[in-house]
């Protein structure tokens, strides 16, 4: 059986990866996919330890995280249209109206 | 009761007049007349106080003392004592003044002038009444808004600059005070200022804690008062705020502070900071008048009079001898109403002439026989001479402080003479000599009847506090003699005072 | 036994609003096209005044939990609800007052903000990290849209796509939070993860999760070093919305924030109250010495808020029943005084902000005394001058701070509200001052009667706070005595000054 470590270890690898593409990537879709990377792979944490506790609140808090991250991606594909439209391109180096 | 409302009542008419002010109409002058009524009522109430004070009992008088928040332990605690007394009647005097100064000059939003001016009012005869340390605190920093719109919104072109540095000036320090008076909080659990000196008094607290608190209490008065190196946003006020702003802005406040609490409260550190303070009122005292000997701007000339005038009441209060101390409150009221007479005289005379420029008048005494007159006896007063105000309170700081610092006073006397040079200068280009063209050209009108009203008290009573000092000393004088060193350590300067005193001693001197 | 009491009245507040959002998304939906939707707006101020009720009316309730002890309400809820309903209310007339009859989308709006209450009233009253996600998800997904709203603007989708990015980034650390504390107690539970940690044998990764959570929570309540979003977020979207979001998402974030550290982690102080420490010294100076160089008065207003997030949080870390009352009373002036600013801008800017410089401000009192003497008003509460509610704020949270030994943190905070009182100042100056020929003070709007309520209830709000404090103060005391059975109170006033290393 593959230990519970390595679960963890590996949802923390995507977690740092979603975090560090976060910042490094320019376009804005890409950005929001490193977003939905770093959320996966808080589920991934959640259910390595549902199975360790035995305890079936961690797998259900997993079902709550997709609904919501889907709710999330609407209004954030919304928003990224409108911005697109707006201003006809996806670099957040270009979306600089106001400054940082 | 009268006399437990009494001072409740002085303090918060103005501020209800100031809500009445926003319900009446704009029509007419019935604003301003409003305001006077009330700034008179005021008066008039507070003239309750020196008529039933004992003069012969200390401690604080008209006391009124209920809890106002019970956590933490905030008290609505008032009442006065020898100092404050006069420093309220001086405030109260001054209002009905400041109305009928504005009379005129205050034209346009006369709604806001007016409330705000009676909130004034209110914050500062709150500062002097106020006996519990968060009340006042809250009057302290209440009295800089009302005063900071006013200049920003009335003042001349550069007012809200002025305001800006004003409020500034004053407000950071006021920062570090609060935490000085948490941590006295936190460390005694009271905020009753009879309280906290009794506990205070007693010790048994970290030394260095409390040198540090006692600096941040010094620094936010002197920045007030203003003493020396702290005097930045003076000239810009005086010079930029509408008159009856500038007259009340400087001195009493910060100086009646420095009484209470520094040498209330913290008498040890404020004693170790003396020589420090006293060098600095020195080179307060001699920078003021230096720099006044150099402006042609009467604004500036008064500014930096003031400066140097406010630097000998420091003097006075650090060299802790009795009649130091007593020549400083008395001097402090002086210089409230000598300097506020003689702003008064400059916005008349730049109401007729439209200028400040001391170098395009001349020749004016004949023109103006009744302005040059009060401005010659107002002159007068503030060079300190003999039968006059001004002469009562130099002359007890002077022999005061001499035997404790004979070689700054001996700088301090020439401050005293430059002083007297500059006035008589200031009077002597704008009101005889050639007459100018600027003064020639012009319709001559000499004072009206709202004009008299306004200076006449002010002269009236320069003079009498001249001759009739003890009235106002028997009650300073019981309120100086806890805060003075022991008698002992300055045991030569009252008898040797009394002998050449020309006008009947104030009680001080007799000790 | 404490009496049963029907778990539906446990959330009633949210109820009534869920209620009145659908009715108002359905009114918007069959109403006719050309129709004016401000009739919409008055509904919702009667949805925001029926949740208000409602609150307060839960103060009867016996404290206790409903739905297998997912929802609490306590005084501590109760009186976060009473507050985000009040912000609610206001933030309705403002938006009234600010829009026009053809503003687009406006019944969404109205929708949109009484949804996004619900999730902030849920924040305050979840004991389970589960229910307080969703919460938190749907305060933030309603305010992501609202910033956006001025679609047309330039600024406005940028200023929604910077708060919807950072903000998910935040949501994702505040998850991983929960999965970490999940994984160290095997519960998701507050009072549970209190008494798994009491019991002991809790393995490192807890204090990741703590960590976690505060950095989350750090980004939703715009604490620097995770506070680049708000300046922009505050420019870009209407006033009406940033009067709302600047201040009950952030009262409730502030609230769970209180939950997780006293609540769940009480025993672990000496790791958190550190990381506090630095929140809020880091948050007060960067969001003053920020402010200071802002020209735009809405950006300039945005660092305040950042400031004041770091005068709520030294409150936090004074680490007392004092504190959490001062927190709790702080975020109650801070939310009305930030409220009735807005609402001036809100009006004399309208919709479109026609006024965003600080010189667009000369002459503002003169031209109209009323909203030119408000808005000094409240920024003279936001200096903390005596006599109004933002002094009491400062006051109360400077003096739990001295009475936990925090002497420095007190004497940054006030030599920091020192400073801030020249950027507020020069908006005050400006005001003041007399306004030029082209300014576009010139063509102010009428005051609707929705304005003149809101400036109301927000001016006697700041005085009442200001001149008698005390009866919100023993509400804000009573809520913090819900969590005095677990918080420890490490130093009483001590009698040295020798217990400033108690901070580090």
């Amino acid at each position: 059986m593959v230990p519970i470590s390595w679960y963890l270890i590996l949802s923390a690898v995507l977690f740092s990866i979603g975090v560090a593409a976060f910042f490094i990537k320019r376009n804005i879709i890409t950005v929001f996919m490193s977003i939905e990377l770093m959320l996966n792979a808080v589920n991934l944490t959640f259910v390595g330890f549902a199975q360790q506790w035995h305890e079936v609140s961690g797998q259900i808090f997993v079902f709550f995280v997709m609904v919501v991250a889907a709710a999330e991606a609407a209004v954030g594909l919304a928003i990224i249209i409108a911005v697109f439209r707006a201003r006809s391109t996806l670099n957040v180096d270009q979306i600089d109206l106001m400054k940082l | 009761m009268l006399n437990e409302s009494i001072l409740t009542l002085i303090t918060f008419v103005p501020a209800l007049g100031a809500a009445v002010v926003f319900l009446l109409p704009r029509r007419g002058r019935v604003i301003p007349a409003f305001a006077l009524l009330v700034t008179l009522v005021t008066f008039v109430l507070s003239l309750h106080l020196p008529w039933h004070y004992d003069y012969a009992q200390r401690g604080f008088q008209f006391a009124v003392n209920v809890p106002w928040i019970a956590h933490p332990a905030i008290h609505y605690h008032l009442g006065i004592d020898g100092l404050s007394l006069w420093l309220v009647l001086l405030t109260t005097f001054l209002g009905p003044i400041g109305v009928l100064v504005s009379w005129r000059a205050i034209e346009h939003r006369t709604k806001e002038f007016y409330s705000l001016f009676l909130l004034q009012q209110t914050a500062m005869i709150g500062v002097f009444v106020a006996l519990d340390l968060f009340l006042y605190y809250a009057f302290w920093e209440l009295s800089l808004v009302p005063m900071a719109i006013l200049i920003a919104m009335f003042g001349r072109r550069r007012g809200p600059r002025a305001a800006l540095k004003f409020f500034v000036y004053t407000f950071l320090p006021s920062a570090l005070l609060l935490v000085a008076i948490l941590w006295l909080y936190a460390q005694t659990g009271t905020f009753d200022f009879v309280q906290l000196q009794a506990r205070l008094a007693s010790g048994g607290f970290a030394s260095g804690a409390l040198w540090w608190v006692s600096l941040a209490f010094l620094v936010a008065f002197a920045v007030k008062v203003p003493v020396f190196p702290l005097h930045g946003w003076l000239a810009d006020v005086i010079e930029e705020a509408p008159t009856a702003m500038a007259m009340v802005v400087a001195g009493k406040l910060g100086l009646y502070s420095l009484f209470r609490f520094n040498l209330g409260l913290f008498p040890a550190q404020a004693r170790e900071l003396a020589p420090l303070l006293v060098a600095v009122g020195v080179i307060g005292l001699l920078y003021g008048a230096l720099v006044a000997l150099a402006q042609t701007d009467v604004r500036r000339v008064v500014a930096y009079a003031i400066l140097s005038n406010l630097s000998f009441c420091t003097i006075g209060i650090f060299c802790f001898s009795l009649s130091g101390l007593n020549g400083a409150v008395y001097q402090t009221i002086n210089e409230g109403l000598s300097g506020g007479a003689i702003l008064v005289l400059i916005a008349f005379l730049y109401e007729r002439y439209g200028s400040f420029d001391m170098t395009q008048y001349g020749g004016l005494a004949s023109r103006l026989p009744m302005l040059c007159t009060l401005w010659v006896v107002t002159t007068l007063a503030l060079v300190g001479l003999p039968l006059m105000n001004g002469f009562v309170g130099e002359f007890l700081v002077l022999s005061g402080s001499f035997p404790v610092h004979p070689g700054w006073i001996a700088a301090a006397t020439i401050g005293v003479i430059l002083s007297a040079a500059y006035m008589l200068w200031m009077a002597q280009r704008i009101f005889y000599g050639q007459q100018s063209l600027l003064v020639s050209e012009r319709p001559h009108l000499d004072l009206g009847l709202r004009e008299h009203l306004t200076l006449w008290p002010m002269a009236i009573l320069m003079i009498v506090m001249g001759l009739a000092s003890p009235f106002w000393m028997k009650a300073i004088d019981p309120a100086m003699s806890s805060l003075a060193n022991h008698p002992a350590a300055t045991p030569l300067a009252a008898p040797a005072t009394a002998t050449s005193m020309p006008e009947p001693l104030p009680q001080g001197g007799a000790r | 036994m404490i009496p049963m009491v029907n778990p539906a009245l446990r959330v009633l507040p949210e109820i009534i609003l869920t209620l009145f959002g659908i009715l108002v998304m359905l009114a918007d939906a069959v109403m006719a096209k050309a129709s004016s939707r401000k009739p919409l707006g008055w509904l919702a101020v009667l949805g925001a005044l029926a949740a208000l009720a409602a609150s307060l009316w839960q103060n009867r309730l016996p404290a206790g939990d409903a739905f297998y002890g997912v929802v609490r309400t306590d005084a501590f809820s109760v009186f976060f609800h009473v507050l985000i309903a009040g912000i609610v209310l206001a933030s309705l007339l403002i938006a009234l007052d600010a829009v026009s009859d053809t503003t687009e989308g406006l019944g969404e709006l109205f929708a949109l903000i009484l949804f996004g209450a619900v999730g902030m009233m849920f924040m305050t009253s979840a004991v389970e990290l589960l229910l307080v996600f969703i919460a938190l998800e749907i305060s933030s997904i309603s305010t992501y849209i609202m910033a956006g709203f001025r679609r047309k603007s330039a600024k406005g989708p940028e200023s929604a796509l910077k708060y919807f990015l950072l903000g998910s980034f935040a949501t994702a650390f505040f998850l991983y939070g929960i999965a970490l504390v999940f994984g160290a107690t095997g519960t998701t539970r507050i009072p549970e993860i209190a008494s798994a940690i009491a019991a002991g044998h809790t393995p490192a990764i807890i204090y990741i999760g703590l960590a976690m959570l505060i950095v989350g929570l750090g980004f939703k309540v715009s604490a620097a070093p995770f506070h680049v979003w708000t300046p922009d977020v505050y420019e870009g979207a209407p006033s009406p919305v940033v009067a709302l979001m600047s201040t009950a998402p952030k009262a409730a974030a502030f609230a769970v924030l209180l939950r997780i550290v006293y609540g769940a982690f009480p025993l672990l102080h000496d790791h958190w109250t550190p990381i506090l420490w630095w929140l809020a010294v880091l948050s007060m100076t960067i969001g003053n010495l920020g402010a200071l160089r802002q020209r735009n008065v809405k950006r300039l207003l945005a660092y305040s808020s950042i400031a004041h997030a770091g005068y709520l949080l030294v409150a936090f870390a004074a680490l007392s029943a004092d504190g959490i009352a001062a927190a709790s009373f702080y975020a109650v002036a801070y939310a009305i005084m930030n409220v009735g600013i807005f609402a001036v801008i809100s009006h004399a800017g309208g919709y479109e902000d026609r006024l965003t410089l600080i010189d667009d401000y000369r002459g503002l009192a003169w031209r109209s005394p009323l909203l030119g003497g408000v808005m000094a008003f409240f920024l003279i509460s936001l200096i903390g001058i005596p006599f109004t509610g933002g002094f009491f704020g400062k006051f109360y949270v400077f003096v739990a701070a001295l009475h936990s030994g925090l002497i420095w943190l007190a004497i940054i905070g006030l030599v920091n509200s020192g400073i801030a009182a020249w950027y507020y100042l020069r908006v005050a100056t400006a005001i003041y001052s007399r306004p030029s020929e082209s300014s576009p003070v010139h063509s102010l709007p009428r005051p609707s009667l929705a304005l003149l309520l809101a400036l109301v209830i927000t001016v006697s709000g700041t005085l009442i706070l200001g001149i008698f404090p005390g009866g919100v103060l023993s509400s804000a005391r009573a809520a913090a005595a819900t969590y005095t059975s677990v918080s420890p109170v490490p130093s009483s006033s001590g009698t040295s000054a020798a217990d400033t290393t108690a901070q580090h």
